[in-house]
């Protein structure tokens, strides 16, 4: 009896694979990839300007004149992925390859979110207004990961499940006992919150015109 | 030597450097950066404020290196965005990487850096204001109308293929209001405007802004003229003026109606029909005439100097509609003198005054011998109502021996108003007998009330003294409101004269052939109702002179007096419905012939009909 509810729980947890959005044809699929990619753009939309609020207030609050900006250069750790600068090189990835590195750099963000939330709630003083939007960009960040899952498997289903994405090694920093460094270890990884979450939401948009607009929005 | 050349130096140096602090040369001060702007996501100016320049000519360079980059690089355009700035286009431009840049001023006593300031072209990205903005007013049909605005994005934005986002805004409002009204339009290009204030030149403005970053300026004003809502105040006017006089025609309407009487009264005033104090409608229905003749008061024909009094009393008979009346009438025979409401004050003529309290204690008693007063007992002849039992006795018979009440109007029995045109007569037909006493035929069963209007008669009274009320007397002089409609005793035979109020029995009159000696009337024969229609429109244009009725005899027969002085005339016995004689003209002619000329102002032309004013007659008698 013990087997057989093993065996049972196996074929399910097989069974929970994402079922397509479009059962049929490639014509309905449109239609159904077109609201893929406008919750897509809400989202990463979303996301984008809780983190700049967080960055605008964590700044203003703790790290205001002390220059960190000028430190924080070259610090983010998603700099590893090839992520075009400008709408020209922007054009020149391919679709698939966008989508995937869109992908990869959502999934780069999942860790330091997490931890983003844990440590701050275990701030003394947490600042309440920050917190609600780390623990907002989190849950809306693995909502757009799930979505942009999605499209890639529609889109290009041959896909595999891409498992590039960069490593987050900065939860040490986080947890700094000198303030200067914890804070500046804070400012950075909100720095480049709001820098990346950018760079999603204009990709998306990029992506969106592209293949459900074919380049006419 | 080498001291003197070293101090030398050093004191030119001082010398020269003294020159230049003296001259206020210096190097320059310190330049600032103050803005750097992308108005696309593709290119961005950077502008800085120069410091002090220290006098001297000061070229200003920047240099910048980007984020991660060790390279240094400089401003590739200082041109394109104006005096002290750096423009960096397309190839020079990265997002999400920031840009550290400073610049330096120099000049010949040296150079100043800036302070670096590090930008990410991400955060500075403010567009430039919509273009082409197209104000139109629309106006649908049964619509009101609205307000359509219309733009197009900045040029250089590339939106087609989604690098850029663009978010629009909207503001307009009355030339002369103080606030904007701002809509936010998101990404269309067109807005649609749909609460105006019609007749109100409007100003318009549109901005934009990328889905991340600065609002653009506004966009120059457009202003446009909301055409005032013409058809629409104009329909609206209309209809609430046509509403307006739909209700005052209504009122006027109603107001005549409920009036129309009174006022048709006012303008036409009905001729007076005869009225005679003290007769009774009942005994006249009874056939009695002696009891009726004695209830008149009347002991003696014919009439003396007294009936000069008797004169005045007039012998009312309307066939008028006035069922009313008659209902009041009979209400109000207990109560006498009270003033009876009816619509149509054509009835009256002559108003009874012996009806009247007041007349009756003021003049009543009183003995006079003044023609000019009439008392009118008013006989209001309905043609209808047989039932109109009237207290006509007691007044009369209270009044016997007294003179009867004369109406104090004045001037009035001498000359006898000018007849009224009979517009009233088919309605009311009154009979003025002067003599009351003479009135002794009355039909049977006529339902002619001559007296029903005895309690009217005391409020008319007051009226008598109206003109129309005169009018109104005279117009009773006509024998022929007597309604006869049955043949029975008396053959008071009038011509029928149909009532426009479809009282039940129009007063027929009966052409009198001739007058015998006797004074016995001879009756024409009546030939039916039916043929007495035509002689309807006949009558009232054939003058016909009423003689007034002394009284009745046994056999119907009709006791006449054309004048005074003549024998008392008997009336043929005729049969009522064979030959309604009218009281013919001719026999009073006849009778008035041998008087000198009636006095003109006796004879009186009521609608054609003429009345002879026995009242004149006897009073040339006397």
């Amino acid at each position: 009896s013990l087997l057989l509810l093993l065996v049972s729980n196996l074929l399910l947890w097989q069974s929970v694979t994402p079922l397509p959005v479009c059962p049929g044809g490639a014509v309905r699929c449109q239609v159904t990839l077109r609201d893929l990619f406008d919750r897509a753009v809400v989202l990463s939309h979303y996301i984008h300007n809780l983190s700049s609020e967080m960055f605008s207030e964590f700044d203003k609050r703790y790290t205001q004149g002390r220059g960190f900006i000028s430190k924080a250069l070259n610090s983010c750790h998603t700099s590893s992925l090839a992520t075009p600068e400008d709408k020209e090189q922007a054009q020149q990835i391919s679709q698939k390859d966008f989508l995937s590195l869109i992908v990869s750099i959502l999934r780069s963000w999942n860790e330091p979110l997490y931890h983003l939330v844990t440590e701050v709630r275990g701030m003394q003083e947490a600042p309440e207004a920050i917190l609600s939007k780390a623990i907002e960009i989190e849950e809306q960040s693995k909502r757009l990961l799930e979505g942009m899952e999605l499209i890639l498997s529609q889109v290009h289903p041959e896909t595999r499940e891409n498992a590039v994405y960069s490593v987050w090694s900065g939860l040490p920093s986080l947890q700094m006992a000198d303030e200067e460094s914890r804070l500046f270890a804070y400012y950075n990884l909100l720095h480049c919150l709001r820098r990346d979450s950018h760079k999603i939401d204009n990709y998306l948009k990029l992506l969106k015109c592209r293949i459900v607009h074919d380049n006419n929005c | 030597m080498k001291e003197n050349v070293a101090s030398a130096t050093v004191f030119t140096l001082l010398l020269f450097f003294n020159t230049c602090l003296l001259n206020g040369q210096s190097p320059p001060g310190k330049p600032e950066i103050f803005k750097c702007r992308s108005p696309n996501k593709e290119t961005f100016t950077c502008w800085w404020r120069p410091g002090a320049d220290g006098g001297l000519p000061t070229n200003y360079s920047l240099a910048y290196h980007k984020e991660g980059e060790k390279f240094i690089h400089e401003c590739p355009d200082y041109v394109t965005g104006g005096p002290n700035s750096c423009h960096f286009g397309k190839q020079y431009t990265s997002m999400w990487r920031t840009y550290i840049i400073t610049v330096n001023a120099t000049n010949e006593m040296g150079s100043t850096l800036s302070d670096e300031i590090y930008v990410d072209v991400t955060y500075i990205v403010e567009p430039d204001p919509p273009l082409n903005v197209v104000v139109e007013v629309k106006q649908p049909e049964d619509k009101k109308p609205y307000l359509w605005i219309k733009w197009s994005p900045p040029t250089l934005i590339d939106l087609k293929t989604g690098w850029f986002t663009l978010l629009y805004e909207i503001q307009l409002k009355p030339e002369n209001a103080e606030e904007w009204e701002t809509h936010f339009a998101g990404q269309q290009t067109d807005f649609k405007v749909l609460s105006l204030h019609p007749g109100q030149k409007y100003l318009v403005q549109v901005r934009c802004k990328p889905d991340h970053g600065y609002w653009s300026s506004w966009s120059p004003e457009y202003s446009i003229q909301i055409p005032s809502e013409f058809t629409m105040k104009d329909t609206t006017m209309w209809i609430s003026v046509a509403v307006l006089s739909a209700v005052i025609c209504l009122i006027i309407v109603w107001a005549v109606a409920l009036k129309g009487y009174s006022m048709a009264t006012c303008i036409f005033p009905p001729v007076p029909g005869p009225k005679i104090k003290g007769f009774d409608a009942h005994l006249l229905e009874k056939g009695k005439s002696e009891e009726l003749l004695s209830a008149l008061g009347c002991q003696d024909f014919p009439p003396t100097s007294d009936y000069e009094d008797l004169l005045v009393e007039y012998l009312e008979v309307d066939d008028s509609e006035d069922q009313h009346l008659m209902s009041v009438h009979s209400k109000e025979h207990p109560s006498q003198g009270m003033k009876p409401t009816y619509l149509d004050p054509d009835t009256d003529s002559g108003r009874g005054s012996c009806d009247s309290p007041s007349l009756l204690s003021e003049k009543c008693e009183e003995p006079q011998a003044s023609p000019s007063t009439f008392c009118a007992p008013e006989v209001i002849e309905k043609p209808e109502n047989p039932e109109t039992t009237h207290t006509w006795d007691p007044q009369c018979r209270s009044m016997e021996g007294k003179t009867p009440c004369f109406h104090a109007g004045g001037s009035k029995c001498s000359t006898w108003p000018l007849p009224q045109p009979s517009q009233h007569n088919p309605r009311s037909s009154y009979h003025n007998i002067g003599d009351v006493c003479e009135l002794a035929v009355r039909p049977t069963g006529a339902p002619a009330t001559l007296l029903d209007k005895a309690g009217k008669d005391a409020l008319k009274s007051s009226q008598i003294s109206k003109p129309r009320e005169e009018g109104k007397a005279a117009q009773q002089r006509e024998v022929e409101s007597f309604h006869s409609k049955t043949d029975k005793d008396t053959h008071w035979l009038l011509p029928q004269e149909k009532t426009p109020f479809g009282s039940t029995k129009p007063v027929d009159y009966v052409e009198i052939h001739k007058v015998n000696k006797d004074g016995a009337l001879s009756l024409l024969p009546k030939q039916g109702n039916n043929s007495n229609q035509p002689e309807k429109p006949r009558d009232p244009e054939n003058s016909k002179e009423y003689a007034k009725v002394s009284r009745v005899m046994d056999n119907n027969i009709l006791v006449l007096v054309p004048d005074l002085h003549t024998k008392n005339v008997a009336c043929s016995e005729e049969s009522a419905k064979e030959a309604p004689p009218s009281l013919e003209q001719n026999q009073a002619e006849k009778g008035l012939a041998d008087f000198p000329a009636t006095p003109s102002n006796c004879r009186l032309q009521l609608g054609g009909l003429e009345y002879l004013d026995p009242a004149c007659f006897t009073h040339s008698f006397h």
